[in-house]
This record gives C-alpha cells, sequence and structure tokens, in this order.
C-alpha cells in the first residue's frame, strides 16, 4: 500500500525527468546536425518540426508573432523559457520538487544526483544558452538523467515505489517515441512509394539518433535506413528500449509490481494499448497510414493515462474502503 | 617577397614559425593576408580574441581523452604506448573548386591501378608491352604468385584506399602514395569532424562544409557489393589483428557503425572452401571479410606459415568464389614505392588519359646512375623502403646524421629493389594552436576512396600535421597530430 500523492509524485518526477532528457535529445541531434551543409534545408525546416514534436507550435506563434523561425528562438523556448512549461528547465524543476515529497522512498544517492543536477542547471540556465554551448548542455542533461534513472535500477526495491517510477518514464517515452517518429517521419517521406528504398543517410540517421537507435538499428539492418524498418524498428521490436512495444510491454510489468484496483479501469485500458501493437507488421502500418496509427496510439495512451489517474491517484475522491 | 612571421603586424595573427620559408602557406598569402576562405574563421578569432583558442584546446583534449580515441605507437622497447589522438583545433579549408580537382584525380588513378592489377595477375599486357619494367614487379615483396588468374567480384581490387597528397613549393597537390592496402586513419577523420562540431560550432556557422560522416555507411553498401550470396543477405565482418594493433580503435568504429561482427582470425575458420564465424548458434558462413590483417598474416597456408592472425583456408575460399576479401590480396604491389613512378605511364596506358595530380620525381635504386647520384646526395634526399608504411624504413635526409646516412647506403646496396630515394618537398604548412600560440607546421592530407559500384571519395579527409617545428613528418606514429578537413560546399 501507498499514498495516491507519493504515487504520483513518483510518477511525475520520473515522468517529467524524462520528458527532459527526450526534449534534450531532439535539440541536442538538431544542434550538432544543423552545422554541415544540406542542399536547400533552410534553418526553419530545419527547426520547425522540434516545435510540433513538444507540441510547443502554439506557444511558438504567440511569443513571436512574426512567425519566424530561428535557432536561437527555438533553443530558448524548449531549454529555458519560463513561460514554456515544458522547457526542459521547468521540467527539472518539477521533477525536484516531486523528489522531495518522496525523499524517504527513493534512495539518498537519486535524491543527491536530481539535488545537484538541478542546482547546477538553474544557475547555468540564469543566463541565455548560447547555441554554441547548447551541445554541452544537453550533454550534461543526458548524463544527469541516466545516472538519475541507473541508480533507480540499482538502489531501489522492486516494489510499488519501483513501478510507479517506471510507469512515468516509460508512459512519457512512448509519447515522445510515438510524436518523434510522426512528425519525422512525415517530412521525410513526402512519396510513399519510396518506403522500401534506403533514403538520406544524414536525416533518418538523425531520426534513429534522437530516439538512441542508430547502433542497434545498424547492427539489426544492414541494407541501408529504409523507412518501412524503421518503423519495424521504432514501433515493433520488443527489444529496443525505446519502441512502442517495450514501453507498453514494461508498463505492463510495472502494473504487474504494483497490483490493480478491483473494478478499476487500468487494466482494459492495457489491453486497449497491447491490442493496438500486437498482431501487426510494419506494411500493414504502413498501409492503414502511419500518422493515423500513431494518432490512435497515443490517443490511447492518453486514455491509459486518465485511468490511471483515477484508479490510483484519485482514488481519495471515491468510496472509502 | 617572403618573410619572416615574427612581427604581430597590423592586426595580423602571431605566427613564430621560423623554418624554411619556402613552403607554400596554406593560411596566409604572400602578403601576409589570409588566405579569402580562411577570412571568415580569422574574423571571428579576432572578435572572440586569441584566448577562446585556449579553452578550446582544452576542450577539445579532454573530450578525445574521455571518449578514448586513442592510438598505438610501438617502440622496440615494449609492447606500444596508448596515446590520445594529438588533434589541433583550426580547421583546414579546401575551397570546392580545389576539391573537385583533388577528387577527379584521385578517381583516375584507382581506376588505372585497378586496371593494372588486374592485369599484372592476369595476362600481364602492361610487362609484355614494356611500360613497366617486369623485374621491378617480380622482385616487389608485395606481388603475390599465389593469387594469379584469380579473378576477385567485379575486378575490384582496392576497394578501399587512402591516397596521401601533400602540396609542393607552389601550393600544387602532389600524390605522395597510394595507400591501397588496409590504409588507415578514416575514424580520425569522422571524429575530428564530431570533436570539431563540438568545441567550435561558432566556425561552422559561418561556412558551408560538406560531411564525412557517411563514409561507413559507403563502405558497407561497397561490401555488400561484393557479397557471393547476394547483397540482402550478406553477412560481413570486419577482421582486426585484435587489441594490439595500433588501428583497434578504428577497427572497432567502423565495426560499430557498420553494425557488423568485429572478428579476430581465431573468430573464423574455413569448411569446404566457405568461411564460418564461430557463434553462440553454431557456425554462420561469411560472405565479405574487410580485413585490416595484412596479405603476409592472412592465411597461413599460403603466406606466412607461422601466423596466428590470419585464417587458415580463407585464399582458397576466395579463389573458389565463397568469400569477398577486401582489399583484395595482391593489391600491396600497386602502391610499391618503386612502382609509384610508374603510375603516371600506367594511367596513360590504361585509360589515355593525362594524369590529374603531379608525382614526386622519384630515384630508382636499381638504376645504376639514379643509385649512384642519390648515394653522393643523401642530405638532400628522402629514402623510403618501398613496401613499408607509416613512417618507419625512412631516412629524411635533411635532419639524419652521417651514420644513420653509412646504414642506409649499406641497405640500399645490399638490395637495391628495396628502396626509393625523392628529392625533400617542402611540404605546405598551416597554422596550429600549439601551447598558446599560433604556429605554423608542416601537413599533408589522406583523403579516402570507396570503390564499390562506383568510386567515392568522401568530401574531407584526413589531415596529418607534423606537430615538431620543421619537421617535414607528418605520421603519428612519428609524433603527428591532425586537423579536421573542410571540404566547402559552392
Amino acid at each position: 500500500m501507498m499514498l495516491s500523492r507519493i504515487a504520483e509524485s513518483l510518477y511525475w518526477m520520473a515522468r517529467h525527468l524524462e520528458r527532459a532528457d527526450n526534449t534534450a535529445r531532439v535539440l541536442d541531434i538538431n544542434v550538432v546536425h544543423m552545422l554541415e551543409s544540406d542542399e536547400g534545408v533552410t534553418e526553419e525546416m530545419q527547426w520547425k518540426p522540434l516545435l510540433a514534436i513538444v507540441g510547443a507550435d502554439e506557444f511558438y506563434e504567440e511569443f513571436h508573432p512574426d512567425g519566424r523561425i530561428t535557432v536561437q528562438r527555438v533553443i530558448h523556448l524548449l531549454t529555458q523559457d519560463r513561460k514554456n512549461p515544458g522547457c526542459i528547465h521547468h521540467s527539472l524543476k518539477l521533477a525536484r520538487e516531486n523528489a522531495r515529497v518522496v525523499r524517504d522512498r527513493i534512495s539518498n544517492a537519486m535524491w543527491e544526483t536530481l539535488n545537484q543536477f538541478w542546482l547546477t542547471t538553474d544557475k547555468h540556465l540564469a543566463a541565455t544558452l548560447q547555441p554554441w554551448r547548447a551541445a554541452e548542455f544537453y550533454a550534461f542533461v543526458h548524463r544527469e538523467v541516466a545516472t538519475f534513472f541507473g541508480l533507480s535500477q540499482s538502489t531501489m526495491m522492486r516494489g510499488q515505489a519501483y513501478g510507479f517510477t517506471a510507469l512515468g518514464s516509460l508512459q512519457e517515452r512512448a509519447d515522445m517515441t510515438a510524436r518523434i517518429l510522426d512528425v519525422r517521419y512525415h517530412l521525410l517521406l513526402p512519396d510513399l512509394s519510396l518506403v522500401g528504398s534506403p533514403l538520406d543517410y544524414y536525416q533518418w540517421g538523425a531520426l534513429l539518433k534522437s530516439l538512441s537507435g542508430f547502433e542497434p538499428y545498424r547492427r539489426q539492418y544492414q541494407g541501408g535506413i529504409r523507412p518501412i524498418e524503421v518503423v519495424e524498428f521504432v514501433v515493433l521490436d520488443p527489444d529496443y528500449p525505446r519502441s512502442l512495444t517495450y514501453c507498453v510491454e514494461g508498463i505492463e510489468r510495472a502494473l504487474g509490481r504494483i497490483g490493480h484496483v478491483p473494478d478499476g479501469a487500468v487494466a482494459d485500458r492495457l489491453h486497449a494499448l497491447r491490442g493496438h501493437l500486437s498482431g501487426v507488421t510494419a506494411n500493414d502500418i504502413i498501409d492503414q497510414g502511419l500518422h493515423e496509427y500513431l494518432d490512435d496510439f497515443l490517443a490511447r495512451l492518453a486514455e491509459f493515462s486518465d485511468a490511471l489517474q483515477a484508479d490510483y491517484f484519485d482514488a481519495h475522491l471515491g468510496d472509502a474502503q | 617577397m617572403l618573410k619572416q612571421f615574427q612581427s604581430g603586424g597590423t592586426g595580423q595573427l602571431q605566427d613564430r614559425y621560423e623554418g624554411p620559408v619556402m613552403a607554400f602557406h596554406e593560411f596566409y598569402q604572400d602578403d601576409f593576408r589570409p588566405r579569402d576562405h580562411y577570412l571568415p574563421m580569422w574574423e571571428h578569432i579576432q572578435i572572440a580574441g586569441q584566448q577562446m583558442l585556449g579553452a578550446k584546446a582544452r576542450d577539445a583534449h579532454l573530450a578525445l581523452h574521455n571518449e578514448g580515441v586513442t592510438f598505438t605507437v610501438y617502440s622496440d622497447a615494449d609492447e606500444g604506448i596508448e596515446r590520445v589522438w594529438p588533434f589541433d583545433i583550426l580547421p583546414r579549408i579546401i575551397p570546392g573548386a580545389e576539391w573537385n580537382q583533388i577528387e577527379s584525380g584521385i578517381k583516375q588513378r584507382i581506376r588505372a591501378l585497378n586496371f593494372f592489377l588486374k592485369d599484372l595477375y592476369h595476362g600481364q599486357r602492361i610487362l609484355k608491352d614494356g611500360v613497366v619494367p617486369p623485374e621491378l614487379i617480380y622482385r616487389g615483396k608485395d606481388f603475390r604468385r599465389e593469387i594469379m588468374d584469380i579473378d576477385p567480384p567485379h575486378d575490384i581490387y582496392t576497394h578501399i584506399s587512402g591516397v596521401d597528397l601533400i602540396r609542393d613549393e607552389d601550393g600544387r597537390y602532389l600524390v605522395l602514395e597510394d595507400n591501397l592496402r588496409t590504409p588507415s586513419g578514416v575514424s580520425y577523420m569522422i571524429e575530428n569532424r564530431i570533436i570539431e562540431r563540438r568545441i567550435l560550432p561558432e566556425f561552422f556557422a559561418r561556412y558551408r562544409v560538406r560531411r564525412v560522416e557517411h563514409y561507413p555507411d559507403l563502405l558497407l553498401q561497397a561490401l555488400r557489393h561484393l557479397s557471393p550470396r547476394g547483397a540482402e543477405s550478406a553477412v560481413i565482418v570486419v577482421l582486426t589483428p585484435g587489441i594490439f594493433n595500433s588501428a583497434y580503435f578504428e577497427h572497432t568504429f567502423l565495426a560499430k557503425e557498420m553494425g557488423v561482427e568485429l572478428a579476430e582470425g581465431r573468430d573464423l575458420v574455413c569448411k569446404n572452401d566457405k568461411v564460418y564465424l564461430k557463434t553462440t548458434l553454431g557456425l554462420r558462413q561469411v560472405d565479405v571479410i574487410y580485413r585490416r590483417v595484412d596479405d603476409d598474416f592472412l592465411d597461413p597456408l599460403v603466406f606466412r606459415a607461422d601466423s596466428t592472425l590470419g585464417v587458415a583456408g580463407v585464399i582458397n575460399a576466395w579463389r573458389a568464389g565463397n568469400v569477398a576479401l577486401a582489399n583484395a590480396p595482391g593489391a600491396g604491389i600497386a602502391d610499391d614505392k618503386a612502382v609509384y613512378a610508374y603510375v603516371p605511364d600506367i594511367i596513360r596506358y590504361y585509360l589515355g588519359e593525362t594524369p590529374i595530380l603531379a608525382s614526386v620525381p622519384t630515384y630508382q635504386m636499381t638504376d645504376p646512375q639514379d643509385r649512384t647520384y642519390v648515394l653522393d646526395n643523401m642530405q638532400k634526399m628522402v629514402i623510403k623502403a618501398v613496401a613499408e608504411s607509416g613512417g618507419y624504413g625512412m631516412l629524411m635526409g635533411p635532419s639524419s646524421n652521417a651514420s644513420q646516412r653509412a646504414e642506409f647506403a649499406r641497405k640500399i646496396e645490399e638490395n637495391p629493389r628495396n628502396y626509393i630515394a625523392q628529392p625533400v618537398v617542402q611540404i605546405s604548412r598551416h597554422l596550429c594552436y600549439l601551447d598558446g600560440e599560433l604556429e605554423s607546421r608542416h601537413l599533408d592530407l589522406r583523403p579516402f576512396a570507396i570503390y564499390g559500384s562506383e568510386i567515392e571519395v568522401v568530401p574531407g579527409g584526413l589531415t596529418r600535421v607534423a606537430m615538431t617545428k620543421g619537421s617535414l613528418v607528418v605520421n603519428s606514429s612519428q609524433g603527428g597530430g591532425s586537423k579536421d578537413t573542410w571540404v566547402l560546399a559552392d
């Protein structure tokens, strides 16, 4: 048994950290890849998709009515703009605030890592992050988040607290993987007839790198980078730790540790998620339309999230047991 | 008129170079203004201040150290010392038009040398026509009689080449060596780029630099192209001599980037003229071997019997067409330093074209007249063993002492075919940031070419720098460093 509030804080601590890490990763890949020349790719074409991936397109228009998209502006908005609640700075702030609530449920090493991480970040981001210092900062974010989750693996009991921590990070990860694939895929593949051919090594490589999947993909598939295989890998491969299938299976394991609420909605919602991913091939997905498929997945993930909220975090709103 | 670069001058970068001033300067024009393609970078340094470079240089060293980008230096005393890759932060920049000439020159050489190898190991038309002296080939250490009449897939012998270029006193690009066996350095070309991007993104913002990181993908496609069982199902391995090899870092790098297995000789076995990889799930047939093991050690049944680095039977499997080897055994005869002198003739003979890239004049020690001249003028010469590489087995005349010269004279008399001599070329120099100062150092350039369905030269290469003041020897085994190399898109 665990307090709903504690469970919710563990969940959000992990979720905000995962989000900061994912945001840093997509930014980092773009910062590194914008440096050399690509024929006909403008700054706007390079940076606009990022806004869609993290769902900040509307904010952007609000803050920059001239609509001009520049490196400096996007980096600022997604990294440190106080007006954007999804920026890295704010995500880390929330992760740390949640961790404070559950200090007794996580190991000292985890708390100290996260606390120092936050203090350093806050100090560093007091000034505007310059594009040429950005790569260094994002690398720092990856390292610290990895250390934190590494410590959770090696120092936490495999009970409910661990289960909620895993839930938060896997759910956020599934969400981000689906968004990255959705947005990038449609930009990179305007012509469906090319779905089986090896395409631009750098652009598709960047997609995989932003999902830490470049090297494992190369090991798995030797025929250049082909859209159909990217879909198979990123959506369906159960061994690739950022794939949708891996995340959903992980969520299932985490729920196993937590235990189901009688008459709760979570089990059904999870079943629906599983059903969406099983018994399909990459070809089926392409045939029915990748965008529709991923949209549907994200919708089911959102329903799952609502069920989680209702079953575990808002349980006190229901009848006393 | 050239003069010393001692004075800081009017807003110019300080350069305390003190060596001979005849060498072409990559960065400065004759009037000590930066060349046009260096102006954007130079302006940036002026604005940011030179001390900015100090912090950047420290960052670069730390990053290379942390990532474990190292190489091994051999010495007689011990097994070899691992060193951090020495990297100079100021990039070398090559304008697009200049690159186009380099690229077409390299492609031309590689096409001609592949015709040459095919001919040498089949009809030997070029020897019969008297274009290349037969004894030069037959006495060459790397001419392999064992592979006569074998047809490698698509008649390609040199799948990977790293052609060394230098610039003479007039800035003309010359070929110094065609490295056609197992040329190394490509991983450092890519690591240099990755580091440079991390350290100095400001510089990139002022240029349009062409990419180099697709090299492993080009290599993979070229290797798949060779597969006897078709590209789709090709099983490819990188064959390494092991962790004590100086290029082991590169072997792991390439295997990882291509997503293929890194194997040692003991991981492979031959049965019925097929090569297999020993895996936890049993034997798995191998289609293509990118071998980084020299011919001598490749197959103890055919070449050196005492080799434990190779795979017994691999040459027979290759002959049977069940496995492809890159580069082909026997390719080394075409980059033999004595054969080098004939490459312009080889190009004219097979292609009927005029060589695009010039060569360095070369004296044959088998020619009595040449030999006498060289022995009388050793101080003005570079003397090289024909089948060595990496700066081993070489005498730099101007910096040699009497006993070294006597030793080389004796070796030449003993085995003249084993040596050639070339006049010392004052190879071009460039600015380097060393210990807080900007100084000039000599350098060369090794672009990499891959021969798959066609020949591709990756726009860039490994620029090697002689870090010792005045030195003309750039090999990393002899204390050389390197720079990121930018080819501009224009």
